[in-house]
Parts: structure tokens; sequence; C-alpha cells
């Protein structure tokens, strides 16, 4: 595992005060906390924001990482909170109609039909979400949290994250339907 | 092919897992430069250090006042042949006249006080003039007669033979030490220790237990330290000190995987644990991929979910090493069976230990890899120690002691319910030290 040690020496020279580790942390993971920022900020400014504020507090915080779980994950569950400070600071969430009920998709580990999906394309969709839908999203989908941890998170009824989440599943599937049926057509073409 | 809905959040989550975007190039000019700070271990290192320097520095001081003993009340009169030999008599003694009266010529010092500037007077004397006469003369008469101004303190008096003490040596035998400027009564011991030791598990309590620790194997252990001593007497000491103790043992058995998380992503702290007899271990490393043929291995991942044994992952290690650090405050007695220059101590007392470090880990050296940690292992322990072994004096000052030392933890190291996990040791505390 010689990236494991390599990425504990690199912290433990941020640690020691290093400029050039620093920089060597921030130039090896930024791609990739950048691309969660954009999930998170919706445009680049926001992101870029976040990202600079993250980054801040994950150097902050360096001492605190214990080396037991993982780096990147630590690093990114930072970069979430950040997000999620700023949203909370910046939108108030429209309450919509509280549902009890949301129909879960199937699960299918092996369903390969949208790999062809760019990730990219799949970026700008969930960027082009309002906030409200955009952060339950996220958070349910992607980083795995339950209705009543995101509640917590966003200060809303497990109700409201669910509604938010149903919506948010009904506007990216249309886009997916969408862009991968103009997709199919061209190449029929 | 497209006939029925995606899977939305699955097709979002693979196709955004591995994405990357470089951010605007100016984000990292506006990140200022991290502040330095020190981990708990190191913090706790370094207040150790400190408050074992301070008593360091505390004996010193308390030796060197001891063995330069010029307060305001000196009761002591040193007198010095030659430059060469010093002997020292009690102040009363002079006055009564125990002195030699054929002593002159004689040279009379005036010790200044120690926070004033050194000032020094000289006077000689007549060779008629008895010695005895300088230590109970007055003074201010003296100063008048030989033409000197300074104020002398006929408490504060040191009288400097310029001639042997021919015969004097013997005649005040009784009332005179030779001061060689060795110390007489070495009370101090400081040194460095260290104390490897083979650890041991008291037999399980019930079944389960049993079944645990016969797949698990007690690791070498060792303790490092500092020791001061304080003598009491001429055979018994007392000892305390800081030291760093550790104890841990060998979970067998346990398979470790790496490379999980390039298929599994995680939002909670850990993936796998591993029941040992100290505790529960949580692999917070969710790299890791645990399994085993007893049954000790638990997960969070639920078979609907995902099947890591299928996942092409690199096996790290077939054990687990479960480590726990003390930093450790002895209180030791210490008594002395033979006391010759090769002698035997008989020792025993206990040491309060603080948790500094809980770690587990795969593998050695450079391979070696973090799995996590133990959950509920006691902050502090007690521990109690017995020992008999040789001291052997190399000088009067340095000794090297060789003690085989038998540990056991009073207080459990885990603090689950039915565990009840003590440990006891055998070891051999050595190390050097110096008396002052």
């Amino acid at each position: 595992m010689p990236g494991l040690h390599k990425e504990r020496d690199i912290i433990d020279g941020c640690l020691s005060g290093s400029r050039r580790d620093q920089e060597l942390l921030y130039r090896r993971y930024a791609p990739k906390l950048y691309a969660v920022c954009l999930q998170y900020a919706g445009n680049t400014e926001e992101a870029r924001d976040v990202l600079q504020e993250g980054f801040i507090k994950i150097f902050e915080n360096l001492s605190r990482f214990s080396h037991e779980g993982s780096f990147e994950g630590w690093m990114r569950r930072i970069i979430v909170n950040t997000a999620l400070e700023r949203y909370r600071s910046r939108y108030y969430l429209s309450r919509v109609d509280d549902i009890d009920e949301v129909t879960e998709p199937e699960a299918d580990p092996d369903n390969n039909d949208f790999a062809g999906l760019e990730a990219f394309d799949l970026l700008n969709m969930i960027m082009e979400l309002p906030p409200k839908y955009r952060m339950v999203f996220n958070l349910y989908a992607i980083e795995g949290y339950s209705h009543k941890e995101i509640g917590e998170m966003l200060g809303v009824s497990e109700g409201t994250s669910k509604s938010n989440l149903s919506r948010a599943r009904e506007i990216l599937q249309k886009k997916v339907m969408i862009l991968t049926g103009v997709t199919r057509r061209m190449v029929n073409v | 092919m497209f006939e029925r809905e995606p899977n939305i959040d699955i097709v979002f989550r693979n196709g955004l897992k591995n994405m990357e975007v470089l951010p605007p190039a100016d984000v990292w000019d506006n990140i200022p430069p991290m502040p330095v700070r020190h981990s708990r271990l190191r913090i706790i290192t370094g207040i150790a250090a400190g408050v074992a320097a301070m008593v360091s520095l505390a004996l010193m001081a308390s030796w060197y006042l001891r063995s330069n003993n010029t307060g305001d009340t000196l009761n002591e009169i040193t007198i010095a042949s030659g430059a060469q030999q010093a002997v020292t008599i009690d102040r009363s003694t002079a006055i009564a006249g125990a002195l030699p009266a054929d002593l002159p010529p004689a040279v009379i010092t005036d010790q200044a006080s120690p926070v004033e500037p050194v000032s020094e007077t000289t006077l000689t004397l007549a060779a008629d003039e008895p010695l005895q006469l300088l230590a109970t003369a007055d003074m201010p008469q003296l100063q008048e007669a030989h033409g000197t101004s300074l104020p002398v303190n006929p408490d504060e008096i040191t009288v400097i033979s310029s001639r042997r003490l021919t015969g004097a040596a013997e005649s005040l035998a009784p009332t005179l030490t030779p001061a060689t400027g060795e110390a007489t009564d070495q009370r101090f011991i400081v040194g460095a220790s260290v104390s490897p030791s083979v650890g041991f598990s008291p037999s399980g309590q019930d079944l389960r237990l049993s079944e645990l620790m016969n797949s698990e194997k007690t690791r070498a252990t060792y303790t490092t330290g500092v020791t001061f001593g304080y003598k009491i007497s001429n055979r018994l000491t007392i000892q305390s000190g800081v030291g760093l103790s550790s104890i841990g043992q060998t979970i067998t058995g346990v398979d470790v995987f790496a490379g999980l998380s390039d298929f599994y992503a995680v939002k909670s702290s850990y993936l796998y644990s591993v029941e040992t007899s100290s505790g529960l271990i949580l692999a917070g490393n969710t790299d890791l991929f645990l399994t085993d043929s007893k049954d000790r291995v638990g997960t969070l991942i639920q078979g609907n979910m995902a099947d890591p044994s299928k996942y092409p992952l690199t096996q790290v290690g077939d054990d687990i090493q479960q480590v726990f650090r003390y930093l450790e405050l002895p209180l030791v007695l210490r008594y002395k069976v033979i006391d010759s220059r090769l002698g035997l101590n008989l020792s025993g007392g206990v040491a309060y230990g603080f948790l500094v470090d809980n770690m587990a880990y795969t593998g050695e050296g450079s391979d070696m890899v973090q799995v996590g940690h133990t959950e509920g292992i006691n902050a502090h322990n007690l521990s109690s120690q017995f020992g008999l072994g040789m001291e052997y004096n190399l000088s009067s000052k340095i000794s090297f002691n060789f003690e085989p030392v038998f540990k056991y933890y009073m207080t459990p190291i885990s603090n689950i319910s039915g565990s009840f996990y003590k440990p006891y040791s055998l070891g051999v505390w050595s190390g050097f030290f110096f008396k002052f």
C-alpha cells in the first residue's frame, strides 16, 4: 500500500508546517473535491468559494484526523458540511407538501443501461436543479444519508426531505430520458 | 432497452463517483498556510518531558544547596592547608579552642552574602597570634588594627592556612571531616530504564471468551521511562518517574484485504468490527474488507447491498495487532536486601496509567496498514508490580540494575461488560542510574 504511506507522509508534512506538502495535498485532492463543490453549489463562483473555505477548514482540522478512516472521505465530509453551511445561510427552504412515503427506485447495481452518460452531463443536470432539490438529492442519493439525518442537517422535516427528493428524481428522470433518447436517435441515424 | 425507468440514484452515484474537475487556478493562492499544531500524543509527551525536566532541576537544585550550605547562619569554618586539603570543623568547636595555637601566619577571607558583589579581604597575621582568636575576635577591632574597612561578619568566616596543618589532622580527628568534593550523602537517584516483558492473559471466564482467547496471542511488551528516586534510609528507596508502557495482543486468523473503497462508497465511520477478548475492534479504515472463519468479524454491509468477497481486492494481512500504550506514573519502594557492590533488591509498587494510544493494525514495518481502534478501552488503569533483582555499583555514583519484575493490571483493560481482560507480564527492569 505505497499510496497509503505517501498520503500519511503528506499529512505529517502539512502538520509540521510544510507549505509544499500542503500544496501537494491540495493538488492531489482539489479536482475531486471541486466536483463535489459543483454538485452542491450549482454554479462555479459558489463552488470556488466552497472549495477555498473547505480547504481552509481541512488544514485547520488536519491534526484531528485519526488515520483510521478514509482520508478522502473525511475531506469530502468537510466540503459537504461547508456547502451545507453556506446553503443554510443563503437559502430559505420553501415549504412543500410533506409526504410520508417515497417510492424507492429498484436497486439494481448491475444496471448499465445509462453507463454511456457522461459525468459532465450528470453534473450539469444536478447543477440545474433548484437548490432545495439539489441538496436533498445529493445528500440522499450520493452521500447516503437518511431523510431523518437530512432533515436535521437542513432544518426541515423528514416529509419535506422526501418531497424534495421525489421532485428531484422526477426532474432528473426526465432529463436523463431526454438526453439518452436524443443520444440513441443520433446513433441510429 | 429503455422501456423501464432508470434507477436514477444509482445512475448519478456511479456516474459522479470518480469525477474530477480542475478548480480555478487562483483558489490555492487564497488559502493561507495552515497553523502548526501538535498531536495529542506529542502534547502529552511534551508535558511529561517538561515535568521530568522540572523534577530533575528541582532535585539538582536541592543537591546543590545541600552541598553548598552558605546560608545566613553558617556554622562551619573551613580550613585549607596548602590549598591541597580542606578540613571542616564545627564553629562551636573552634570557639571552644580545639584548634592548635601554632598555626600562624593565617589568611582571613570574608565571604560576602551571595546576593551582594563578591568582596574579599586578606589579613596577614603575626606568627604568634593564636588561630582560635581569629574566630572569636572582635572583628571591628581586628579591622581597625590591620587597617581594613570592610565589614566582616563573625558568623561567616573562612580561615585559610598558608601552611600545612602539621599534626593538626590527628589532633582534630574527632571533629574534622575530610571534604574531598564528593558528596558522602547521596540521597537522590535519577536514571533511564527499559523493561521488555512478555504478557499473559488469564483464562476466559465464559465459553465465548475462551474461544476468543484461543485465537489470540500475547505480544512482547515494553516499558521505557525516566526514574527518580529518594533514599529514605540506607536500604530503603522510594522511586517514581514517568514511562511509556505498551501492551497488546495478536488476533490471528483474520484476513484483511485493501481496496474496498474503489468499489463501495460509505458514509459510516466503520464497516467492519472484530470481536476480541479485550473489546470490539472497529475498522475505521473503510478501505479494508475483513473476513474470518470463527464468526468474530461483523459488518454493516448487508448481503443484498454488496458482496465484497467478489471484488478484486489485495490481501494485506492475515492477523490484526491490537496495541494499547499508556503513559505511566509509577510509585515503587525498593529495599536493599544485600547492600554491597553487587547488591540484591526487593521492590514493589503501583503504577497509574493514562491511555495515550489505542490502535489496531495489520502488517509490519513499511507494510503496516492501520485497521482501526478497540472500542471500550479504559482511559486509565492501575497496575501493581513486584521485583527481585541485582544492583551493580559501577562507581560510587553510577549503578546498573537488572531486576526481573512481575506486573499485574489490577483494573480491567476494557470496560466492556463480560470482558475482564486483566493481563499480567513478566519482564526485566534494567537501566543505569546516577546517584547524587
